[in-house]
């Protein structure tokens, strides 16, 4: 009795495993179905695809709207990722470390960002580019996406800040080493991980981003998502489906590199 | 030496102050200039029939997408926190993969799939379930399977979290006193975790109150206040009832997340009192 | 051999002061309406080892903050080789400090983490490759030099922290609560090298723990903290046997404490009559006042069980309570008969030594000299 009991719940278990495991792999079929419509021939878009063809990638290598879009949404990325991660390290510091008054309220305004609905910046911020005479650069968007791109290095400094006492750093401190010292060879190599790990976030959430950049870019600096979005509401074709397949495949090289290099660095 | 920590903060204000604080109070500012008087934008919004149709849309859609998120979320969280080793990263990695996709990507994959001609209509459509498409970019549906495919792993990581926090002896000492796996679920791992579910289900509502491109491209003729800030300020150029919008949704954002902070709070004290009576 | 010149290099720094190497003045840390430290001065001779020790919270680990820089004292002076060092940031205090769990850097080698100071002071690379081997050899660990911290085993990474902390020749050496984080025997051998250590290089050490042992073992004097004051400086032997209140007593090994009731008044020479609360009558030599309001202080090992007893200035019959054998030594609880007054009575048993039982009467008794009054 108390034993086919043990097998019920036992079986119980192992059907919920199995349903959250094909959870997890449903989720890879959008992206699939992706890269799948992407190698047909057609000049729409049909599943299963009867083809193989590279002709949308073809079209899309050709196309120069989407090699400066590629462009601009890097160096974007790049720039908004830098500053936003030089301001969060500096933030958490002086919140972590340094115990400064206001860190709670200065905290919440760095976290808020991520949480805000990007439609209402960009509502706020388009008067202000434009008085800034900045409306249409890549500095509008850089410094938009800047601010959505802060919370990420900001929340992972700070944890890796907390996951250590700062008597390390009072430790280099008593050993002659003064605050800017015990930074470069103490605190940043032990937050290394943190900073790498918040400006990838900050440069993924700068890539994503399509709201900030419909509303502060112009034709000459849209950026990637804005150039699908774009084409999206234009025509529907595989070559959309071909592009998308080339950026998953250079953010999963991105993404893993990200996590192998730390470790990396770790071993040397 | 103290009050030298506080050049630490120059960053943050440089980039904060011109491109955070600023728009926010432009906004405000503008949400109030409008040309028909003081405050008629909002008095707009509480009487325009169509905004406020807007404005239940979204609500509708955010606390749909709430719930399904929950719904597969919490399982996905259960199962990830009992794995250990290798499952655990793997079963991260799988529910991280899609996020690191970009949302118009992903948007315009559930494009594909949910099309009339698309692969679950023909799936449905061949096992004999359906005899017509069904229309899900029309009617909503498709807009809120995409974003709980979207949400999902925003739930998934803070209840996860919660889970993991969770002493194991607790469910192993309900085990003693007699409770079988599900009591010991429902008495202890469930309420212990009940905290960072709040968390979750916030963040999921108050990201879905702000969506843009999956409406935009998935909600058919369902049309959410993203959009109709949007659709405001660039083609019908009226800033004023955009801002008041605009205004609308971040004061939404504030109160909801002060409510869960207030709740948080209020059960921390709840915990302290209970401590100091068995103390 | 090679250590010679760290040696030298430090007594020759302190002999050129002379005295005291730290002098501590008036220092005292308020937060707010708490005193965590309230003024204190003492003065630290050089190539002291100076043990402080106390409850948590005494205030003991706020005083040493205060030296090493990380606590701003609220007022006072900290003068290490004759200057004032509270007006200096921590990094130009040229101090030493062994940290409660090492503080060693984690993602540093040994052999970097001990050439960290010298680096930071300009040091040129074969001088510094020079002395961490040097340094590494005093702690017997030169084959761990290429190992990462979290290789090595608590007391290892202790040694390691005792040579980052001393490789550049401080004027001081800080210790807070070292031995906190390992296991009883391994810090019994570690207090043994840390003297060793000591020694060798002559430095003036001041050393933060709770145990009273650890502190007995190590130190050349003691200072008992509580409530953010020093209430006893002292020898380890000076505070066991003349203790100055009835806290001292009891925080540094075990005592019976028995409230006085009234004393005789003092005659040169000549023992006092003093009454205990519960109607007892005992000598001592003591020229304290020993009214109400004190207490009579006797040390468990003083007093004698059995027949040897009989006779002494101080002699009872009690019965024994409690009757506990410990390695080492043999503990009663004995309770004297007519006033019921409870001895701890501590006995170091030789081969012949009877072990009374529990229920058993015994003679206990004491000398006039070895019983004394505290204040509370």
């Amino acid at each position: 009795m108390s034993i086919s009991e043990k097998k019920l719940w036992a079986a119980w278990s192992r059907l919920l495993t199995g349903m959250v495991g094909a959870i997890l792999i449903g989720f890879l079929v959008p992206i699939l179905v992706v890269v799948a419509v992407s190698f047909q021939s057609k000049s729409y878009l049909s599943f299963p695809p009867t083809d193989f063809s590279l002709r949308w990638y073809q079209q899309f290598i050709g196309n120069d709207d989407y090699r400066s879009a590629i462009l601009n949404s890097m160096m974007i990325g790049a720039t908004a990722a830098a500053l936003a991660t030089i301001a969060g390290i500096s933030t958490a510091l002086a919140v972590v470390r340094a115990g400064v008054p206001g860190s709670t309220i200065v905290s919440a305004l760095s976290i808020a960002p991520a949480i805000l609905p990007q439609i209402v910046l960009a509502i706020g911020l388009f008067p202000i580019s434009v008085w800034l005479g900045l409306q249409g650069t890549l500095w509008a968007v850089i410094l938009a996406h800047a601010v959505i791109g802060l919370p990420f290095p900001f929340i992972t400094v700070c944890g890796a800040l907390a996951s250590y006492s700062n008597r390390i750093e009072i430790a280099s401190m008593t050993l002659g080493a003064n605050p800017f010292q015990t930074f470069r060879l103490i605190t940043f190599p032990m937050i290394r991980s943190a900073v790498i790990a918040g400006f990838i976030f900050a440069f993924a959430a700068s890539l994503d981003e399509l709201v900030l950049a419909l509303f502060l870019s112009s034709p000459s600096t849209r950026t990637l998502p804005l150039l699908l979005w774009e084409q999206l509401n234009f025509q529907v074709t595989p070559e959309i489906a071909a592009a998308a397949s080339v950026i998953l495949a250079v953010t999963s090289l991105l993404i893993l590199a990200a996590t192998l290099l730390p470790r990396l660095g770790k071993d040397n | 030496m103290k009050h030298r920590s506080f050049l630490l903060y120059i960053p943050v204000a440089l980039l904060l102050t011109p491109f955070f604080l600023a728009p926010m109070a432009m906004i405000g500012t503008e949400s109030f200039s409008g040309q028909q008087g003081f405050g008629a934008e909002y008095a707009k919004v509480v009487t325009d029939q169509g905004i406020r149709t807007v404005l239940s849309n979204t609500f509708y859609v955010a606390a749909m997408v709430t719930i399904f998120s929950l719904l597969i979320g919490y399982p996905v969280a259960y199962v990830l926190a009992r794995l250990r080793g290798r499952w655990a990263t793997i079963g991260i990695f799988l529910i991280f993969l899609p996020f690191w996709a970009s949302t118009v990507i992903r948007s315009f994959a559930w494009m594909i799939l949910l099309g009339r001609k698309g692969p679950i209509n023909s799936m449905l459509l061949g096992l004999g379930f359906i005899t017509d498409p069904i229309r899900f970019i029309d009617n909503g549906l498709g807009l809120m399977i995409a974003m709980t495919y979207i949400m999902v792993p925003f739930i998934v990581v803070p209840i996860l979290n919660g889970l993991r926090g969770i002493d194991p002896n607790l469910p192993r000492a309900a085990a003693v006193l007699g409770a079988n796996p599900w009591r010991q679920f429902l008495a202890v791992t469930l309420p212990l975790s009940l905290p960072n579910v709040a968390v979750g289900c916030t963040i999921v509502f108050v990201t879905s109150l702000g969506f843009f491109v999956t409406p935009s491209l998935l909600g058919g003729d369902l049309t959410v206040v993203s959009m109709l800030i949007s659709e405001q300020a660039n083609r019908l150029l009226d800033w004023p009832l955009a801002s008041a919008l605009a205004i609308i949704v971040l004061l939404l954002t504030i109160i909801i997340f002060a409510l869960l902070r207030l709740s948080q709070l209020a059960s921390r004290r709840r915990g302290k009192t209970q401590a100091g009576v068995f103390a | 051999m090679l250590q010679m010149p760290g040696r030298s290099a430090t007594s020759g720094q302190n002999r050129a002061v002379g005295g005291a190497a730290v002098s501590i003045r008036n220092l005292c840390k308020r937060y707010n309406n708490f005193e965590a430290v309230v003024p204190t001065s003492v003065e630290i001779d050089s190539g002291d080892f100076f043990a402080i020790i106390g409850p948590s919270g005494s205030g003991k680990s706020t005083l040493l903050g205060m030296i090493a820089g990380y606590i701003d004292p609220t007022e006072g002076q900290i003068v290490v080789d004759g200057r004032d060092i509270v007006p200096e940031p921590i990094y130009r205090r040229n101090i030493g400090m062994v940290f409660q769990n090492y503080a060693l850097f984690p993602h540093l080698s040994v052999a970097q983490n001990v050439a960290y100071p010298l680096k930071i002071r300009g040091i040129a690379k074969d001088e510094i490759a020079k002395r961490v081997r040097e340094s590494l050899a005093m702690v017997r660990l030169e084959a761990f030099a290429s190992r990462k911290p979290s290789e090595l085993s608590g007391g290892q990474q202790q040694r390691i922290a005792l040579a980052r902390a001393s490789i550049y020749h401080p004027s001081i050496l800080l210790m807070d609560e070292p031995l906190g984080a390992l296991d009883k025997n391994l810090r019994d051998e570690m207090q043994e090298e840390i003297k060793r250590f000591q020694q060798e290089l002559g430095a003036t050490v001041i050393y933060v723990t709770h145990d009273q042992q650890e502190a007995a073992f190590l130190a050349d004097r003691i200072a008992i903290m509580r409530d953010g004051a020093m209430t006893q400086i002292g020898s380890p032997r000076a505070l066991y046997e003349q203790p100055n209140s009835r806290f001292v007593a009891e925080f540094l090994g075990e005592a019976s404490i028995l409230p006085v009731k009234s004393a005789s008044a003092k005659q040169a020479g000549q023992p006092r009559q003093i009454v205990l609360e519960d109607g007892t009558q005992a000598s001592i030599h003591t020229d304290e006042d020993a009214g109400p309001g004190r207490f009579a202080c006797i040390r468990p090992e003083r007093i004698t069980v059995g027949p040897k007893a009989r006779g002494m200035d101080n002699a009872y019959t009690g019965t024994v309570r409690e009757s506990l054998y410990t390695p080492g030594s043999i503990r009663y609880r004995v309770e004297l008969n007519g006033s019921g007054c409870a001895l701890k009575v501590r006995v170091l048993p030789q081969g012949n030594t009877e072990v009374f039982e529990t229920g058993s009467t015994v003679d206990v008794g004491w000398s006039a000299d070895d019983m004394t009054i505290l204040r509370e």
